[in-house]
């Protein structure tokens, strides 16, 4: 039986998937501008949707998806291990969405909703689905704005990204079990947005 | 009168928690209508949350202007390279030093003159009042606070023993004007040695003055 990872612990490399042993390797061999390489390839996509949820803004989520690998590329040589990159990653792309969600949420209460992106359309789908989906989408990325930040951040970390909740625990410093809850509840609140939105799921 | 059937909501009270725990759900999520419609309705939108955005995708050209920005850092970082910040801060501290340290105030001299409890700054004085003297001296190694009555009689004369006191390149001193008469207070101070006096104003300034003092005369304060 494995046992747990602590925080004070690195993390077992056989534990990693390979884009991530390949990194630590170039690491190792001091080589942080390979190691990026990898990280943004591997996901950079990745950190770019969850910006785009967690701002609401496609040219926000762009900067701060940018920012983050710099950020990260200044800070790989000290990169403690004591998580995935990937997780590592999430926290720093985290923090500085959670500043923009912020000051977004600002701006909205004092100036009135921003203009909705335009949509794009979906590929290898026919016009109809298409039709079908970016409505569903455009709504359910509505009611996700609707959210608080740090509410919105635990449901796009779990659901689109797809994290566990000890790695999103990892990443935002909260404890597992509180960020379930959060996720819970906020789930009836996002099925009634979208019945308020007259796309029920 | 039969009641109204309200939709069971276990699985939104209950039930969703569980799934985000990892629990397992009892028999009743697999039989009541109203929690497998919800059921189906919650299996729906985690589907629409998974896949949120799963066509979004950053410029092409990200990763060049992310390499551009890591570029720029860098030759912003080169240029302000401690090479010459050293340099400059050593520099700004040692004007620092020359414009704080207290011995390096420019040299001056102020008076003033106590009546009882009264002190004022002006020159006029009776006997009896008190002449108090304050001199900043330049940073000089040798200085030296007198004051002469009617130019020919020397009546303070000190340096680092009272009734002068130097605290932090401030000297000052004390003395009582006990006559009548008009009393000049002034400052000499050198990196040389003082010259002797001769309890002559005129004289004892011409010897200072030649011997490569400075004097910094104060206000003449009549006693009448």
């Amino acid at each position: 039986m494995l046992s747990p990872v602590h925080d004070s612990q690195e993390l077992p490399r056989a534990v990693l998937p390979d884009p991530e042993r390949t990194a630590l390797a170039a690491l190792d061999r001091r080589s942080p501008e390979e190691a990026l390489a990898i990280l943004m390839r591997e996901y950079g996509s990745a950190v770019y949707r969850y910006c785009r949820q967690m701002v609401g803004d496609e040219d926000l989520a762009e900067e701060i998806q940018q920012m983050t690998f710099v950020q990260a590329y200044e800070a790989l040589p000290k990169f403690a291990r004591r998580s995935s990159l990937r997780t590592w990653l999430f926290g720093i792309a985290r923090h500085r969405c959670l500043d923009a969600a912020k000051m977004t949420r600002r701006r909205r209460k004092r100036f009135g909703p921003l203009e909705d992106a335009p949509d794009l359309p979906v590929p290898g789908a026919s016009a109809e689905d298409r039709l079908a989906e970016r409505s569903r989408a455009g709504a359910l990325e509505k009611c996700l704005q609707k959210l608080a930040p740090h509410i919105r951040d635990a449901v796009v970390l779990r659901f689109q990204q797809g994290l566990s909740y000890p790695e999103i625990a990892r990443l935002s410093g909260e404890k597992a079990p509180t960020l379930q809850v959060r996720v819970a509840r906020a789930l009836p609140l996002l099925r009634r947005c979208l019945e308020d939105e007259g796309m029920a799921p | 009168m039969i009641p109204e059937k309200t939709a069971c909501d276990r699985f939104e009270t209950e039930a969703l928690l569980l799934l985000e725990q990892g629990q397992p759900l009892d028999d009743h999520f697999s039989s009541c209508p109203d929690c497998l419609e919800a059921r189906a309705s919650y299996d729906r939108l985690r589907g629409g949350l998974t896949s949120l955005g799963r066509h979004d995708e950053p410029r092409p050209d990200w990763q060049a202007a992310v390499w551009a920005e890591i570029d720029r850092r860098k030759e912003r970082r080169r240029r302000w390279s401690p090479w010459w910040i050293a340099p400059v801060a050593l520099a700004a501290m040692a004007a620092l030093f020359l414009i704080w340290i207290p011995g390096q105030t420019p040299a001056g001299l102020r008076i003033e003159i106590e009546a009882g409890t009264t002190i004022r700054r002006g020159t006029e004085a009776q006997p009896g009042d008190l002449l108090r003297l304050a001199a900043t001296t330049g940073g000089a190694r040798h200085s030296e606070l007198r004051v002469y009555r009617n130019d020919t009689e020397l009546v303070l004369r000190c340096s680092d023993e009272p009734p002068c006191s130097r605290r932090r390149g401030k000297l000052t001193a004390s003395v009582v004007l006990d006559g009548v008469g008009r009393y000049q207070p002034l400052l000499i101070f050198s990196e040389k040695p003082l010259p002797d006096v001769a309890s002559d104003l005129d004289a004892d300034t011409d010897a200072a003055l030649t011997a490569g003092a400075e004097v910094e005369l104060g206000p003449r304060v009549v006693v009448r």
